[in-house]
């Protein structure tokens, strides 16, 4: 182990550390502030270790234990990663402290589920992929279930538990096959030696990894966990599982496709076009009829997903800098507005026993509490794509790769689904700006830390669809300066 | 050694008896043991792939897969131990609530 290695394996080092430290100080000291002070430190420090051992990656990427790659585009992903566990910590404060008697450990799972979102994003090697995604499904089966005394969080765990276990499942599966077909496990390797070997497992071996990676995506067909978790889980938690659990497997996706050239063989490019299609289309229309915000939201990422397959689809026939500049600014479009939607919901519900997720419950924010509902206004805008919100330069991102990458059944696919989607996504507008009813549930006034958190996000969403330049910038020095 | 297209498919059909037991079983535990049954058949394939390839790779994913197996049953007794003290049921049917 050389001296590079330690500097670049730092941020894990330090995430590992920091679980250890924080699981010893919750066993000495049980207080909610120096758990979330401890977790804070330990992600800000993973941000720092992150920054120095970027300096001592080279522009090919450094290769870290034969069986993980870091580049310039991980260290990206791993930022965005340590950014959203520092929202959902800061939104977890406000939403336990009023809720559990325990409250703790669920920082130490939320430190254990980042360290393996930044391992599957390093991932080159099937033991590293399924490592980190394991890491990563534990630690959030527990999350999900943490309020014990709730009935809600205990039946979606269970209901993710077997269903996230049949999809890793399928996946090591999937990855066995293939093994078993070529005699290798790299990514890169795959293909060059699946070309002499037996067609019929490898095949079989990455249509069943395809399976379980749609399940983790929640695509359609493999969409059905998706609403019932959502709406179960606490809105943090949800927040998290759509954010962090889903970046970091689209993060390892678009280096699978793209080492393996998976997506040349026809059969598989046409049922991976076919996932992306029925996303896009179901996902919205069942989202129309949804009167629950949490299983609105749930829909709708269902949608997000399909159009950001759109730009993984054409990772062959686009150019690749393209591609992973849409993927990048996509997902970061996709963390901000999905962050600041959990965190409203679990803002406006703090004080009451149960949820108040439904839609109705909103009626009239405005006008009791007009900072938390600009902020919803300008997710639901930029859920939709309306202009001058980042939602827009993400969607219109998708569109440019699709477009360069001549897939106009996506593309029209893309239209369609946007369509259908602003008739929801400006009926939310809509209840927040309606009269008051008398008789409806009073919110509840929502704590610091929460708000604050929560109005950064609705800031950046804004700022960042009306100067997108910076971002832009940014993103594509770090894609045109580092191999996938 | 038996030919790797013969291990190949006795795995390949405990996987499927896997997938069957956790569609059509209702209780909880038998779901977890059907789940244990499909992650025993991949670990099954990745040590004839490995004894194939004479690589010892196979054989690590092997002990990879015990360790995941082992930690996933962890957490999941722990949620089946909540149910049945809070639902007073380990069937499935039973406890699910959340609906449109």
């Amino acid at each position: 182990m050389s001296l590079t290695d330690v500097w670049v394996s730092f941020p894990y080092l330090i995430m590992v550390g920091g679980t250890l430290v924080l699981m010893i100080g919750v066993s000495i000291v049980r207080t909610h502030a120096i758990a979330l002070g401890l977790t804070l430190l330990t992600l800000v420090f993973a941000l720092a270790a992150l920054d120095i051992g970027w300096d001592h990656i080279p522009a090919e990427g450094y290769v870290l234990f034969s069986i993980t790659r870091m580049t310039g585009i991980q260290v990206f992903f791993n930022v965005l990663f340590l950014l959203g566990a520092i929202v959902t910590a800061l939104f977890a404060y406000s939403y336990f402290d009023s809720r559990a008697k325990r409250c703790e450990e669920f920082y130490i799972l939320l430190l254990t589920a980042t360290t393996g979102a930044m391992v599957l994003a390093a991932a080159t090697h099937f033991a590293s992929f399924i490592l980190g995604l394991e890491i990563l499904s534990i630690s959030l089966y527990a999350m999900i279930a943490y309020p014990r005394d709730a009935r809600h969080p205990l039946e979606a765990a269970a209901k993710y538990l077997v269903l996230s276990a049949v999809a890793s499942t399928a996946i090591l599966m999937g990855m066995a096959l293939i093994y078993a077909a070529t005699g290798t496990m790299a990514f890169a390797e795959i293909n060059q030696a699946a070309a002499g070997g037996e067609q019929s497992y490898y095949l079989l071996g990455q249509a069943l990894i395809c399976v379980g990676i749609a399940f983790k995506l929640s695509l359609v067909p493999f969409h059905m966990w998706t609403p019932d978790v959502y709406q179960g889980a606490p809105a943090v938690v949800t927040g998290y599982v759509a954010t962090v659990s889903k970046g970091a497997v689209i993060a390892m996706l678009v280096r699978y496709v793209h080492a393996n050239d998976m997506l040349s063989h026809d059969g598989v490019f046409y049922a991976v076009a076919f996932v992306a299609v029925a996303s896009m289309i179901v996902g919205n229309l069942l989202a129309l009829m949804q009167t629950n915000l949490k299983r609105l939201l749930a829909y709708s990422s269902i949608a997000h997903l399909g159009y950001l397959l759109v730009a993984v689809l054409v990772v062959q026939t686009a150019r690749p800098e393209l591609v992973m500049e849409t993927v990048l600014i996509y997902v970061v479009a996709y963390f901000a507005i999905t962050l600041a939607a959990f965190g409203l919901v679990s803002l406006t519900t703090e004080a009451a026993a149960d949820e108040t997720e439904f839609l109705e419950s909103y009626t009239g924010l405005f006008w009791r509490n007009p900072l938390l509902a600009s902020v919803l206004t300008a997710v639901a805008l930029a859920l939709a794509g309306i202009p001058l919100t980042v939602g827009f330069i993400a969607k219109f991102y998708v569109f440019a790769s699709g477009v360069e990458g001549a897939a106009w059944a996506l593309v029209w696919a893309l239209v369609i689904g946007s369509a259908i989607g602003i008739y929801y996504y400006l009926r939310i507008v809509y209840t927040l700006v309606k009269e008051v009813k008398p008789g409806t549930v009073a919110m509840a006034q929502s704590s610091t830390t929460g708000t604050v958190a929560v109005t950064v996000l609705g800031i950046a969403i804004v700022v960042l669809g009306v100067y997108p330049t910076p971002l832009i910038d940014a993103v594509r020095t770090i894609v045109q300066n580092s191999g996938f | 050694m038996p030919p790797t297209e013969h291990v190949l498919i006795l795995a390949l059909l405990l996987f499927c008896v896997g997938a069957v037991g956790v569609l059509v079983r209702r209780n909880i535990i038998f779901i977890l043991i059907s789940l244990e049954f499909m992650m025993n058949a991949c670990a099954l394939v990745f040590v004839a792939a490995g004894a194939k390839w004479g690589q010892p790779d196979g054989q690590i994913m092997f002990l990879l897969i015990l360790a995941l197996a082992a930690a996933e049953v962890a957490v999941a007794l722990g949620i089946v131990i909540q149910m049945a003290r809070r639902f007073g049921t380990l069937d499935v049917d039973a406890v699910s609530g959340l609906r449109e």
